[in-house]
């Protein structure tokens, strides 16, 4: 067996030289020495580097016999056996020797010196890094970095500045991916109309803008006493609210402090007690003037109840008065409750008689006989004679065949025209005012409207004291005339309070109003504060108690409706 | 790498001690930075939990405004690593402490950044600023712990080659197979051909991460030609060039491993670094827009 040395060499003009030697030895050596079969003049490789050996079937050992290794198919390797059949490439230093087999049975060994522009070219290992099929971080960043603030800062903006100063016209694009979240159920038709609340760039949201369309809303106070009301903020309010002015926030007492959108589509959070707490708790200390009292829980602090009660029916004057003062009312009437209401006494007696035809209870009258609920059933509808009282105080004064003349309620003038003519003929109501049945002359319910022993015209008769109108109105004369002083019953004496007899049904008219016992029309018949605070305590109310915040009965903003806590109540 | 300088007043000179125990930059200073951060986010939470703002809690109340402002300037200083970084220095303020204090605070942006928005998300440019800042947070993540295990995995694969002997040794055997596929008929050295002159390197992002090469031409070459080895030519030459075909595809397969390890270490980069300067982007545009529509 041969080995059969193939050099191949290159001319400087880049001409291939081969040259080819056998030899017949059993093992090569190859190193920088000049005794070596193979001999390699580069420092790179050891005097004596390596030998060849061959092991027959065209197998051959290579076996590094310095310190250094040699390369085997690009990797470093100290010994190895090759097949030569399917050959392998040997490195030392700047030489490459291919191993391979020719057909008469030699080892063939290819000697080469690796080419410069070669080397380089191996230097591609970046290619194994991301970086090599991946376009830049550095552009990829840019790229993201412009998209984002192309679509979502400068096609707003740009859209804004230039848009149509007619809100109805105008349309911005791409400030919708603005919107922190969606508006309150009630301003929802605005949610693509940025520009109808942020007017201005860079100002907040202005009292004047909101009212732009709520028009009606009033104010808690005028602004100059709820600026004195409002109590001096700590220091960490003080500086919240330096910064908050710092950037142009109006308020304390904006309408966006309270209204704050964004906040989902649903209704406006109801303010915690002590959001009204914050003035009302110590009001008295900074509004000296003010008529009302400290008020920062229902439970605990709270003033008594003030109703507007009636002092002159006729010039129709009211004055609040506190309840522990024991306030008088003068609206104008005659009337006893106690009377009315007495089960064993004369007007429970004609209400039993009456029942079949008015619907009266068999046990005289109850509070709902007169009061009847209004149609929501908050408070009760007005009184009247009609339908309330003449079922018993009948106003008939005479009767031609089977028809009954009567007088006419509430007309005075009336009054004396039918009662001027009241002839021979006729029955006269002093005497023998006719009710059908047990009602006439001479039968048991038979009642005389008139005075004991009066004297006097029909008019004056009647409307002196104890007669057919006296004794339910004051007579007065106004301008010449006879008349009588104005009812004024109030539907409602606390115009500032919010009270639902409708939520109270399951309580007794008499739990609060003690009407059984007042045998005077000037009785006010209202609960005092203890009554309500028996279920009623402030927000943070224990077990067992109905947990009541101010806005249970007040409204922030007046509007003589019901205030925003009961209005959620009921629906 | 801590080194310590140190004056001995006794030898009248300064000696410098180098202590060469190796602290990673997650237990740099026994955790110095994961403490803080943990303090920070807890702070946060319990503000959160426990200040009643009016009338609920979001982005626009005082506490949401003082997170978004931490939040911010976190977010501005963590993204100067990038700068950070080319410029490395010893001391409490080295780079190991700077990258310490990076991945720390980075995580603790999770909960404060939550906490500003209060869980308020929607189709906006500030959810928009959120969800790249946790493509960033989560990405940060994963890049760590690819570190964490992948050059190990690297480093077995390589088997004690570099790179350049992997590339080089691929280059051996294509040499070779040029030499070998002399004597073959012209179908056969077309694929030898393909073979060789398919870039290796020019697989994209999804072959490198997947390792799934199917076009590979020298897998192709391999088949045709054991077939024609099976069918019994007998010919020497193909056989040859089978065997190196082979080894080849050897070769080829522990580079492309060694580039599936590579690109899965080097692609969180391409998120965490583009989805940042987006975030920049994002929060700058989340800023002015709030303040515009003030």
């Amino acid at each position: 067996m041969t080995f059969r040395l193939r050099t191949i060499d290159f001319t400087a003009d880049g001409r291939k030289i081969v040259r080819e030697k056998d030899i017949a030895k059993p093992l090569l050596s190859i190193g920088r020495s000049a005794e070596n079969d193979i001999h390699l003049p580069d420092l790179a490789v050891e005097p004596s580097h390596a030998t060849i050996a061959e092991q027959g079937a065209g197998r051959v050992q290579v076996e590094a016999t310095g310190s250094l290794g040699f390369g085997l198919d690009g990797q470093t390797s100290r010994s190895a056996s090759v097949d030569c059949r399917t050959g392998a490439e040997l490195r030392f230093g700047g030489t490459r020797i291919s191993l391979g087999l020719e057909d008469d049975g030699a080892v063939l060994l290819t000697v080469e010196l690796v080419r410069e522009d070669e080397s380089k070219d191996t230097a591609e290992k970046d290619g194994l890094s991301l970086s090599s099929v991946m376009p830049g971080k550095r552009t990829i960043s840019w790229i993201l970095a412009a998209i984002v603030l192309a679509v979502f800062l400068a096609l707003p903006i740009i859209s804004n500045l230039t848009r149509s100063p007619d809100l109805k016209q105008s349309q911005i694009i791409g400030d919708k991916a603005w919107t922190p979240g969606p508006l309150s159920a009630a301003h929802h038709q605005l949610e693509t109309k940025c520009e109808a609340c942020h007017v201005k760039p860079f100002q907040s949201v202005r009292d004047e803008t909101c009212m732009n369309c709520h028009k009606a809303v009033h104010d808690h106070a005028p602004s100059g006493r709820l600026a004195l009301a409002r109590a001096e903020p700590g220091l960490g309010g003080k500086v919240l609210w330096g910064v908050a002015h710092a950037f142009g926030k109006p308020g304390p007492g904006a309408c966006v402090d309270c209204h704050n959108e964004h906040q989902g589509m649903n209704r406006m959070e109801l303010p915690k007690q002590q959001f009204c707490a914050d003035c009302h708790g110590s009001l008295k200390d900074r509004l000296k003037d003010t008529g009302l009292g400290n008020a920062s829980d229902f439970g605990r602090i709270h003033p008594q109840f003030s109703p507007a009660v009636m002092t002159d029916p006729v010039a129709k004057t009211f004055q609040r008065v506190s309840l522990d003062a024991n306030p008088r009312e003068n609206s104008g009437l005659e009337f006893e409750h106690k009377v009315h209401l007495d089960p064993r006494g004369g007007v429970a007696k004609m209400a039993m008689t009456l029942s079949g035809d008015k619907g009266y209870g068999a046990n005289g009258l109850v509070c709902a006989d007169c009061h009847r609920p209004s149609e929501d059933g908050v408070r009760f509808k007005p009184i009247t004679m009609e339908r309330d009282c003449e079922a018993c105080h009948s106003l008939v004064y005479d009767k031609v065949g089977d028809t009954f003349r009567k007088l006419k309620h509430g007309d005075v003038a009336q009054m004396v025209a039918d009662l001027s003519v009241v002839g021979a003929n006729t029955q006269p109501i002093v005497t023998g005012r006719s009710r059908p049945g047990d009602y006439a002359a001479e039968h048991v319910y038979y009642a005389n409207f008139s005075p004991p022993g009066g004297t006097g015209s029909f008019v004056q008769r009647a409307l002196a004291k104890d007669g057919v109108c006296g004794e339910c109105h004051k007579p007065v004369w106004k301008n010449g005339k006879p008349g009588v002083v104005p009812v004024t019953i109030p539907a409602r004496y606390m115009a500032h309070g919010w009270f639902d007899h409708a939520s109270h049904k399951q309580t007794k008219c008499a739990d609060c109003h003690a009407a059984a016992g007042s045998t005077s029309a000037s009785d006010v018949l209202l609960p005092k504060l203890a009554q309500c605070q028996s279920c009623h305590l402030g927000e943070d109310a224990p077990k067992g108690k109905v947990p009541s915040s101010c806005a249970m009965c007040h409204a922030y903003h007046p509007t003589g409706s019901a205030p925003l806590l009961t209005r959620r109540n009921k629906r | 790498m801590a080194s310590t300088a140190k004056t001995n007043p006794g030898s009248g000179g300064v000696r410098r001690q180098v202590s060469s125990d190796h602290e990673g930059f997650l237990r740099y200073r026994n955790f110095r930075w994961l403490k803080l951060a943990a303090m920070l986010s807890l702070i946060a939470i319990l503000s959160y939990a426990l200040i009643d703002v009016t009338p609920h809690p979001g982005g626009g109340t005082w506490l949401g405004y003082t997170l978004g402002a931490i939040g911010a300037g976190l977010i501005v200083w963590l993204s100067l690593l990038g700068v950070r970084k080319r410029a490395m220095s010893a001391g409490t303020w080295s780079l190991k402490a700077w990258t310490s204090a990076h991945v720390y605070l980075g995580l603790s942006l999770i909960v404060i950044g939550t906490l500003h928005c209060a869980f308020q998300f929607g189709w906006n440019v500030h959810t928009l600023a959120y969800v790249l800042m946790m493509i960033v947070i989560v990405s940060g993540i994963w890049g760590i712990s690819v570190y964490a295990s992948l050059p190990a995995a690297l480093s077995s694969n390589r088997d004690e080659m570099t790179q350049e002997q992997m590339i080089e040794g691929i280059a051996a055997i294509d040499r070779q197979l040029n030499d070998a596929a002399q004597p073959l008929a012209r179908d056969q050295a077309d694929l030898v051909i393909a073979a060789l002159e398919q870039d290796t390197f020019a697989a994209g992002l999804w072959s490198r991460l997947t390792g799934n090469y199917r076009g590979c031409a020298t897998e192709q070459a391999i088949q045709r030609i054991a077939l024609a080895d099976a069918q019994g030519s007998g010919d020497s030459a193909i056989s040859r060039v089978e065997k190196l075909l082979i080894r080849r595809k050897a070769q080829l397969d522990r580079l492309r491993r060694q580039m599936r390890l590579r690109a899965l270490l080097e692609v969180w980069l391409y998120l965490h670094i583009p989805a940042t300067i987006a975030l920049l982007a994002a929060l700058t545009a989340h800023v002015i827009s709030v303040f515009y529509y003030w």
